[in-house]
């Protein structure tokens, strides 16, 4: 009886320490981990890469999972604040002419996070024709929220989703998943902006 | 006298479940970043995923625990395992009950929804949940249920029906860690080791309760020979069998016998064996407590006798020192008297009974005593008389043994006897690790 009610303590201590660990920056040597490869600035097939006027592309301060889908990233709650945010991007990093309009580029909207992870979006445009979206990072964290951002890129990424059908941010939301829908379409228009 | 088996393999089993806690742990941390806790929703739901592996692991650690696996027998003793069982089974119901609320309220407070409704969205909504609750129910059932006051006061045969429904907490439990489970859910290493331990404990199980019985009893072929009586209520029942030269048997050890007899073949009981191994036959001596050692003084000679072990480490290879002393009490005498032929000689027993009928063995004890050199004190009356009283006290135990604290203790009795035994021998000097305990209570 002793030794259990030793155990029952060393769970809940045990418990209590491995989440004020890893709830507290810094005081452990993984937080060092951090930096992982630059923001994927995806080359365009033809013709050099022109970005966009201001846009930039954001580094993603998660660390790259081995997650099965390519191209994106696993990303956690944030810690802060229930509300969605942008994140600013990092500085601008290089400003080139407006593109001719034959070429095709590739525009990165910011990262926008939401209660239950990041979500960004790139789109590619021919001309000012959207031709592809790819979601390079969406929640999937728990299960749930892994299968509310495979139903929401389902329905708005790639070349024949609803966003190049459409041709705007302006889709319907995936019932069931209105949060990722909702950041996912902040970050489309934000990159839509920015490539105009 | 058999060699010496020192608490090597019990440490080492305690260090591997050790690190296989860890390890259960080890892909949370991993997959968490740190300083990525800053909301309430975001650490309640971390300490959930916490507690939830634990408690994945543990619940595998407990069926493990009850798979008799012939190595576990041997390195932990099923009376240790048994104690190690209850300890964990408890830390293993709070640790799913955290888990289960700590979830609860974490995935609230996130969606903003009261308690019961995000109750009935997790039942809704998530895969698997209506069986994983149900599996946190019968835990829970079977947890309360051992709880000692409430245990003793059930049948057996009922609480044992009802702690058997434990592995369907394993079946119900399995699918909800695999579709929700954060660490679980995506397939990788983590899912694929975590779906190897429950095959390993399930190969452990068919090992240590089909495969090694069967072998077992195939080999010797258990029969009674005999039945005969000790005293008005205590019987010996004698068995003998095949290839008994090769049966590895350590005096006072234990099997779980099952006696296929009309009225008797369902129910599978303990007792030690009370003469050590001879090669030619096995002995148990029962005292008549309740219904099923009542029908036992009714087995016919020829009866075929089913057998699980042997178990234990209540035996003199597991001893420290070179010396030993004895306390039994009633029919506690039976694996000390088991035991003694394979102790040193310079032996002493201090038997405890109620009355002079109470002795058992008595016979073939004053023979041991002189053949092994072994002294050996009756001590007969009730704890309160005056010879027992001063007997079990500290200095009473100095003065019939001086070098009682630098001895190996066996204690064997109602726990009554043992708990005063435990504290009169910590009183003389007697450290916790000389001391072997055998409680008739599994
Ligand atoms: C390791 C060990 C060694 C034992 N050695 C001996 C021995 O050598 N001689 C002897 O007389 N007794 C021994 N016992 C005790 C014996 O097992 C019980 O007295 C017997 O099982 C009682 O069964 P019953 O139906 O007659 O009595 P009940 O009235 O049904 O039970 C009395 C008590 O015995 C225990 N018990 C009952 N059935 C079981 C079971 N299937 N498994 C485990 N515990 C049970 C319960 O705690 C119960 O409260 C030993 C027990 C253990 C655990």
């Amino acid at each position: 009886m002793r030794r259990a009610l030793l155990a029952i303590t060393g769970l809940a201590a045990g418990t209590t320490a491995l989440v004020v660990l890893k709830g507290s920056p810094g005081t452990s040597p993984v937080a060092q981990e951090l930096p992982v490869a630059p923001a994927p600035v995806v080359p365009a097939p033809a013709g050099p890469t022109p970005t966009g006027g201001e846009v930039s592309a954001a580094p993603s301060p998660t660390r790259t999972s081995a997650s099965p889908r390519p191209g994106r990233t696993v990303t956690r709650a944030p810690s802060s604040g229930p509300s969605a945010t942008t994140r600013a991007p990092s500085a601008p990093r290089t400003t080139r002419k407006p593109p001719p309009a034959s070429t095709t580029r590739t525009v990165t909207g910011p990262v926008v996070e939401n209660e239950y992870g990041n979500v960004q979006v790139q789109i590619t445009l021919r001309g000012m024709r959207i031709v592809d979206v790819v979601a390079l990072e969406l929640p999937e964290e728990t299960a749930q929220s892994d299968q509310r951002s495979e139903q929401v890129d389902g329905r708005y990424s790639g070349s024949s989703g609803l966003v190049v059908q459409r041709q705007s941010a302006d889709v319907d939301t995936v019932s069931g998943a209105t949060a990722t829908s909702t950041s996912y379409k902040r970050s489309l228009q934000a990159a839509i902006d920015r490539a105009n | 006298m058999p060699p010496r088996r020192g608490p090597g393999g019990r440490r080492l089993l305690a260090a591997l479940l050790a690190v296989g806690l860890l390890a259960s742990v080890l892909p949370w941390w991993l997959d968490t970043p740190p300083g990525s806790l800053r909301t309430t929703a975001a650490t309640l739901t971390a300490a959930g995923r916490i507690t939830g592996l634990i408690a994945g692991y543990l619940l595998l650690v407990q069926v493990l625990m009850m798979s008799r696996l012939p190595v576990l027998e041997r390195w932990a003793g099923g009376e240790r395992i048994a104690r190690w069982h209850r300890d964990v089974g408890a830390t293993l119901l709070v640790a799913v009950l955290a888990h289960a609320s700590l979830i609860l309220v974490g995935y609230a407070d996130l969606e903003d929804n009261p308690v019961l409704t995000e109750a009935g969205v997790l039942l809704r909504d998530h895969e698997d949940m209506v069986s994983a609750f149900a599996a946190a129910g019968i835990l829970v059932l079977v947890g309360l249920t051992s709880v000692r006051a409430i245990r003793t006061a059930l049948p057996y045969e009922l609480w044992h029906a009802l702690h058997l429904s434990s592995y369907a907490v394993l079946l119900l439990g399995f699918a909800h860690q695999f579709s929700n489970g954060a660490q679980l859910f995506r397939p990788g290493p983590v899912r694929t080791g975590w779906i190897a331990m429950y095959a390993l404990v399930l190969a452990a199980l068919l090992w240590g309760r089909v495969v090694a019985p069967l072998a077992f009893n195939l080999r010797h072929r258990l029969r009674v020979a005999d039945v005969v009586a000790e005293s008005p209520d205590t019987i010996s029942i004698y068995l003998t069998g095949e290839r008994l030269e090769r049966l590895e048997l350590l005096g006072g050890q234990f099997f779980r016998w099952r006696f296929l007899a009309r009225g008797c073949w369902w129910q599978s009981h303990p007792f030690s064996v009370s003469a050590a191994a001879n090669g030619r036959w096995l002995r148990l001596t029962v005292k008549v407590v309740g219904a099923h050692t009542a029908d036992l003084r009714d087995l016919e000679p020829g009866t075929r006798v089913w057998a699980e072990g042997p178990s234990g480490t209540f035996t003199a290879a597991h001893r420290t020192r070179e010396r030993a002393l004895l306390i039994a009490g009633g029919s506690g005498i039976t694996p000390i008297r088991a035991m003694l032929e394979e102790l040193p000689p310079g032996a002493a027993l201090i038997y405890r009974a109620r009355t002079p009928a109470d002795v058992l063995l008595h016979r073939e004890l004053d023979w041991l005593a002189e053949a092994r050199d072994t002294a050996i004190w009756y001590v007969v009356g009730s704890r309160h008389d005056p010879g027992p009283r001063q007997v079990m006290s500290p200095d009473g135990l100095r003065r019939l043994v001086p070098d009682v604290a630098r001895r190996d203790v066996y204690l064997c009795g109602p726990p009554g006897l043992v708990e005063q035994s435990l504290r009169v021998l910590r009183e003389a000097g007697v450290p916790r690790r000389q001391i072997h305990l055998a409680t008739f209570e599994l």
